[in-house]
């Protein structure tokens, strides 16, 4: 089920489908939050979110035309902010923050006395961990489908989730519970 | 007692059965250790999903409706444009043919409504190779953006009314005046969206 619903969904997409201005704007106030909030999960600062923001419901009016309405409205338009997300991660180029722990702190077992909360240790993670914790753990994708978003092997994606968890876990300090 | 992986623990999580998946669950159900950890993974998810929602700080439809509609008009643009030419083409034509009815333009207007219709070909020529509506802008830039591409359509259906209902040689003056117009106008529009990119450092 839908968890984003539009109000009289079928009259407002066959407008949206005609250009109409009003009904554009009405996907746009029902989806701006989860798709801002999906950008900045996954990209590093709220100016990048932002604009993947605008860039994911620009492509909606462009191609609401091309909806069919065989999943959910929200599955399609996640989809694009998803697609639109990683292309912002690819083109900034982001220097992995994981890589460089592990070069210049390679005893950061040590820091677990340096307790985060969730909310600082998902920042702290590296761009690609961080966007397949994300994508996978909340948004509820597959490896499956995050691979082929990324372009990528779903071994890739599996060993990135490993990686984030495995990071996750000991900066929330759970290491000291096992 | 060998524990289970985090790659373990977490194939245990996906809705298919992943290889040795029935061996871990074995194993759980008889380690107390790599329970607890599987519950810690479980915990540690619905902790992601509940965090709090991040909601945009501003309102960016206006932008989004901006560039959205810059795009239709630069598809009218083209149209019009395309048009326009087309009409001027078939009105020299029929110029040509009955020369001996009207009166030609004078060489010096002629000459300079040549220049100005070049200027405006190589305007358009930069703002296609710049694809401001593949861009992100910003919303006063886009609003800019907007009023001017909408007095270029106008000043197009000025262009398209004057050839097809002044007599020459009126057409040609009042001709030459809305293309300097819309060089003005293209040179602005340029001006506006290469300004933005270099404030952003693009």
């Amino acid at each position: 089920m839908d968890p984003y619903l539009v109000a009289d969904t079928d009259a407002v997409l066959a407008r949206a489908r005609s250009g109409d201005a009003a009904a554009l704007e009405a996907l746009y106030r029902a989806f701006e939050a989860p798709v801002y909030n999906l950008a900045r999960r996954i990209c590093r600062t709220t100016e990048d979110a932002e604009d993947v923001l605008q860039e994911t419901f620009f492509e909606v009016c462009r191609s609401i035309g091309r909806y069919r309405g065989d999943g959910s409205l929200w599955g399609w338009v996640r989809t694009i902010a998803a697609s639109k997300a990683l292309m912002r991660l690819r083109r900034n180029k982001y220097r992995d923050t994981d890589e460089l722990d592990d070069q210049v702190m390679p005893n950061r077992r040590e820091d677990t006395a340096l307790r985060m909360d969730l909310e600082a240790a998902l920042e702290r993670l590296g761009e690609t961990s961080r966007a397949v914790v994300w994508l996978h753990d909340v948004e509820g994708y597959t490896h499956e489908e995050i691979a082929g978003m990324m372009g990528k092997t779903v071994s890739f994606s599996k060993s990135q989730l490993a990686r984030a968890h495995t990071r996750l876990r000991r900066w929330l300090g759970e290491e000291a519970l096992a | 007692m060998t524990h289970l992986t985090i790659d373990q623990l977490l194939a245990l999580r996906e809705s298919g059965s992943e290889p040795g998946a029935a061996a871990a669950r074995e194993h759980v159900a008889e380690c107390g250790q790599c329970a607890a950890e599987l519950d810690r993974l479980h915990q540690r998810v619905a902790r992601l999903r509940a965090l709090p929602r991040l909601a945009p700080a501003r309102n960016l439809w206006p932008a989004v409706e901006a560039r959205r509609a810059g795009e239709r008009r630069v598809v009218h643009l083209r149209r019009a444009g395309i048009g326009v030419l087309a009409i001027a083409a078939s009105l020299a034509g029929v110029a040509v043919v009955q020369s001996g009815d009207v009166e030609p333009p004078p060489p010096a207007v002629e000459g300079e409504l040549a220049a100005v219709k070049e200027s405006s070909r190589a305007l358009e020529r930069m703002l296609e190779v710049y694809g401001p509506e593949a861009r992100v802008v910003d919303g006063r830039t886009a609003g800019m953006a907007q009023a001017l591409e909408a007095r270029i359509a106008e000043v197009d259906d000025e262009l398209q009314a004057t050839s097809l209902q002044q007599p020459e040689p009126a057409r040609g003056e009042q001709a030459l005046e809305l293309w300097r117009e819309r060089v003005g106008l293209l040179d602005a529009l340029v001006d506006v969206h290469v300004t933005h990119a270099s404030n952003v450092g693009l």
